[in-house]
């Protein structure tokens, strides 16, 4: 992208994510492990209400839901319910709020990475790569993929510093419906 | 007096090597099987995923598990969050063991140790066999491994592993126990711990 495409692209970014204040959609991850034949699969639905509470929900093939909310994950692991509070760990902490602010996407001011911006006839692309060494050591870099019309992020893409990487993808998104607090409850 | 004492320790060397619950009410038998096999990770052609549920002194941890054979008597062990981040990444060929990746708060010599030692006996594919046992139709192949001993516990009625136990002389340390469902395939897998609150459920993905 040119300079003026970036300012335009980001600005459509934060445009749109601050009209943006819930939103509900299904999701497919995959893991991908070089020695695999396959990628590892699966799915579920993701919710986020502004200003930064988001769940997200695996129901295939096992149940497992996750809530970050402030400085605490509640976990319902099929049934199991645990809390994990992260108040004291700066990278876990720094995991979270990459989670959080990557559904959103607007992440440009995140003093932490340097970003650079790519263009394709269907989307753009946004690579966030950690400054930090610690964090680093767990991400080589982040990549989000938005929508060409509605600067929406429609795939989310972490790579490991071995080039395994993570890809989720959503769909069936839905913004600005109602949605109860009671959804982030454990 | 010394032969009573000598008396006394043999005694209690006999008895203490009697006491191992393992191997009570089975029969020892004769044996022509050299090895015992280990069926459940020995398709190289299968990745095989399960969802890990971890109970450590009442603290739960969750996760998936990836297991794959990646040469004959090598494979390499994956632990992730369910959001995909590895925890760790580990590879077992014959008594090798590489620590590929440990994220930091894993990274501890006593918990890599336990994990390593967990992972080898659940993925290791064959063992000489030292002696063998039958109860009820039961087949029991004991084996060595360093200074520990492994017992392989085989069915009567599809002849499938059904569990393994790591026991010192006297003492059982670790039991693995399989449900089995099709031709070798481990469907659940129980991991528990004897001398510490250690548990690892294993549940595999289903097929879509």
């Amino acid at each position: 992208m040119t300079a003026s495409e970036i300012t335009t692209f980001k600005e459509k970014v934060i445009a749109s994510a601050k009209t943006t204040k819930t939103i509900k959609t299904d999701f497919v991850q995959y893991k991908h492990l070089d020695f695999l034949a396959d990628d590892v699969k699966t799915s579920g639905k993701m919710v986020f209400k502004a200003p930064g509470l988001v769940k997200w929900e695996y129901t295939n093939p096992y149940q497992y839901s996750v809530i970050f909310m402030e400085d605490q994950l509640l976990i319902n692991d099929g049934g199991t319910k645990s809390k994990v509070d992260i108040g004291n760990s700066k990278l876990f902490k720094k995991l979270n709020q990459l989670i959080v602010n990557s559904v959103k996407g607007n992440m440009f001011n995140d003093a932490d990475f340097t970003v650079s911006f790519y263009k394709s006839s269907k989307y753009n692309k946004a690579v966030f790569v950690p400054k930090d060494k610690k964090i680093a050591g767990y991400i080589a870099s982040f990549e989000l993929l938005f929508n060409k019309d509605d600067a929406q992020v429609f795939e989310v893409k972490m790579v490991e510093p071995s080039q395994d990487f993570t890809r989720i993808v959503f769909s069936n998104r839905t913004l600005n419906s109602t949605i109860n607090d009671s959804v982030f409850s454990n | 007096m010394i032969r009573f004492l000598a008396i006394s320790l043999l005694a209690a060397v006999v008895l203490t090597s009697c006491s191992l619950k393992t191997t009570e009410g089975l029969r020892p038998v004769p044996f022509t099987q050299n090895e015992v096999e280990n069926p459940y990770f020995s398709n190289a052609e299968i990745d095989y995923v399960y969802k890990a549920k971890i109970e450590v002194y009442g603290k739960n941890f969750g996760g998936i598990l990836i297991i794959k054979k990646i040469a004959a008597g090598s494979h390499r062990v994956v632990f992730t969050t369910e959001f995909g981040s590895k925890l760790f990444d580990f590879q077992f060929e014959g008594d090798t063991f590489t620590k590929n990746f440990v994220v930091e708060d894993l990274d501890k010599k006593f918990i890599v140790n336990i994990l390593k030692d967990d992972f080898k006996l659940l993925v290791n594919e064959s063992a000489k066999v030292l002696a063998v046992y039958e109860s009820n139709g039961n087949r029991i192949y004991k084996t060595q491994s360093e200074d520990r001993f492994n017992f392989y516990f085989f069915g009567s009625v599809n002849k499938s592993l059904q569990k393994i136990v790591n026991t010192s002389k006297t003492k059982e340390k670790v039991v693995i126990d399989f449900t089995v469902s099709g031709k070798n395939i481990a469907e659940t897998i129980a991991i528990k711990h004897k001398n510490i609150k250690l548990t690892i459920a294993l549940e595999k993905f289903k097929k879509e």
